[in-house]
């Protein structure tokens, strides 16, 4: 089934669809724009197990795919510019390759743009996808990742979202053989009218699999994000480890937040969490601050820069990390 | 230097804790509080250093002539106020050294000097912490992040090291410290004296005044300063307790 087929079966998102509680479907172009489509470009796809609007957007659009095919034990660090308004992307990577992959902003601007990522991870394979937009206009940005992971393969995702509009970031992570491991930690620091979504749905379909969710937010304005995270663990699948935990600062009285952890467990012998806290500046450590002398704007942006920092400052020393926190360093 | 007229403050919810609070502190004196839980002693730390939890009801503070109380919190550190309290709050990534940095030069931005150059503030920093006897580990973690109640003492001292106060209120320093970490901040403290400042420290043992000789001893209970004396008197308290002061 090819992808329009199969959002004209699905239908377009609605607020009553669980994968689009938090998104405001209304800013989603009506059906007809699907009518409007390139030549085909697009890697020949079957969509019928496929849920997700946004997975299937860039293929319905007829999107230029580009494959990379990284071999077994290379070592690769990456740049992907996402320039048009539909994009399809496939990376194939060997066993025990490592590779280091940003994403770069679009830097054109769209109306809407949607980028799908296919990532199959061999065994053993080692990969950072990283981005950290710089704050741009575009109005309406989808970013889906469909990740495939074989045994003793990591995955470690990183972002910092800082758009103006809306953007949606959704992943489907299968991990499928023991040993694979998976994990995002994402940052939103948005301000205005500016959103930001996350939809991931973690699929533990072997036993030893880790998956780790770290999501934080920083908001002012009249700034929106959401979270909504699902952790699959399938029968079978023992010592599944999974966690998931996000905090969140209110910075203004009109911001705000929400979250949704999902957990469907089928096998006892696991150890899965989630957590969420939300708030405002910590008072207490606001007045330690500026009674040690520190002027109050400067207390408080000494604060959200810990709280963001703290997040990549756990990553290994990699592009990622040195990316994400140099960009921490100019925007805070 | 510091005077405290009729100082009165409460909570949010109207109860009045401190009920006319007097105090004139003179440089290179001591000032020993002591006073029985609940009697007013931490809140009069955080009303002068201007804890917004708590709201002034009358009264002044001033520090040599300039009414603290007008003051953005900031501004009364930098005029030369220091307040340890209690239970210092930990702040995860933010750097203990880089905080340091930039508390002193904040105060010096206030005072209308230069940054401390980095060179000049290591030197500082390792000079006070070969004072305090401090390991490196206090320049790797995150303020107070994690450091036991002792460490966390040590850490305030090294920050009235660095920020050079003229006048500090330190509530009681010497809860949470071994006898070795007591002998040491205690030396930290005098060795941070001079004629020129004066120290105030709120205890409920007499084994901190060991070290640290007051000038005076005051009795804080219900809100007031109810009696003062000289050091003899935080021994009487140490052998005899609150309740004689109540009974005369």
């Amino acid at each position: 089934m090819d992808a329009l087929s199969r959002i004209q079966q699905l239908g377009m998102p609605k607020r009553n669809n669980e994968l689009w509680t938090f998104f405001p479907v209304a800013k989603i172009p009506q059906q007809e724009f699907l009518e409007v489509r390139d030549a085909p470009r697009t890697a020949t796809f079957d969509a019928s197990s496929e849920t997700d609007f946004a997975a299937l957007l860039p293929l319905a659009k007829n999107a230029r795919t580009m494959v990379r095919n990284i071999a077994d034990g290379e070592s690769e660090m990456a740049l992907i510019k996402c320039n048009d308004d539909f994009g399809h992307t496939i990376f194939n990577i060997g066993k025990n390759a490592k590779v280091s992959l940003e994403i770069l902003d679009n830097k054109v601007l769209h109306e809407i743009a949607a980028e799908r990522f296919d990532l199959n991870l061999a065994e053993g394979a080692q990969v950072e996808v990283f981005f950290a937009n710089p704050a741009n206009d575009l109005p309406l940005r989808f970013r889906h990742f469909n990740i495939q992971q074989a045994a003793g393969s990591s995955l470690r995702f990183s972002s910092i979202e800082r758009g103006n509009g809306i953007t949606r970031v959704s992943i489907d992570d299968f991990l499928k053989a023991p040993g694979a491991t998976f994990e995002i930690r994402t940052l939103n620091l948005l301000d205005g009218t500016s959103s930001s979504h996350h939809r991931l749905t973690i699929h533990h379909e072997a036993p030893e699999t880790t998956s780790t969710q770290f999501a934080r937010n920083l908001l002012s304005g009249h700034a929106y994000a959401s979270y909504d995270g699902s952790v699959i663990v399938g029968e079978n699948c023992s010592k599944v480890n999974s966690s998931q935990l996000v905090n969140t600062i209110l910075l203004s009285e009109d911001s705000s937040v929400s979250v949704k952890p999902v957990l469907k467990i089928y096998h006892d012998d696991v150890e899965c969490t989630h957590g969420n806290t939300c708030g405002e500046l910590d008072a207490d450590q606001m007045f330690y601050l500026v009674s040690r002398g520190i002027p109050e704007k400067l207390a408080k942006k000494m604060l959200t820069s810990a709280f963001a920092s703290e997040l990549f400052q756990a990553l290994p020393d990699s592009p990622a990390q040195k990316r994400l926190l140099q960009v921490l360093h100019e925007v805070i | 230097m510091l005077s405290i007229q009729n100082l009165k403050a409460s909570i949010e919810d109207g109860t009045q804790i401190l009920k006319g609070i007097n105090l004139e502190v003179r440089p290179g004196e001591v000032h020993a509080i002591m006073g029985p839980n609940g009697s007013g002693k931490s809140t009069l730390s955080k009303v002068i250093a201007g804890h917004p939890a708590y709201k002034v009801d009358g009264g002044s503070v001033e520090l040599d002539g300039k009414n603290l109380l007008e003051m953005e919190i900031s501004e009364r550190a930098n005029s030369g106020l220091f307040i340890s309290t209690q239970y210092p709050t930990e702040i995860p990534g933010v750097n203990n050294v880089e905080f340091l940095k930039m508390a002193l030069n904040s105060k010096r931005a206030y005072l209308g000097l230069p940054e401390i150059n980095d060179a000049d503030f290591h030197k500082l920093c390792e000079e006070k912490m070969e004072l305090l006897e401090m390991d490196a580990r206090y320049r790797e973690r995150g303020v107070n992040e994690g450091y036991s109640g002792g460490e966390k003492k040590r850490n305030e001292i090294l920050q009235m090291a660095i920020l050079d106060p003229k006048v500090s209120f330190l509530d009681e320093t010497d809860s949470g410290l071994d006898i070795d970490a007591l002998r040491i901040v205690a030396n930290g403290i005098n060795h941070i004296m001079n004629p020129e400042k004066a120290v105030i420290l709120v205890t409920h043992y007499q084994r901190l005044l060991d070290y640290i000789k007051p000038t005076y001893v005051h009795v804080l209970r219900h809100g007031k300063i109810i009696l003062s004396g000289g050091p003899e008197l935080a021994l009487k308290l140490e052998e005899q307790g609150y309740d004689w002061i109540e009974e005369k």
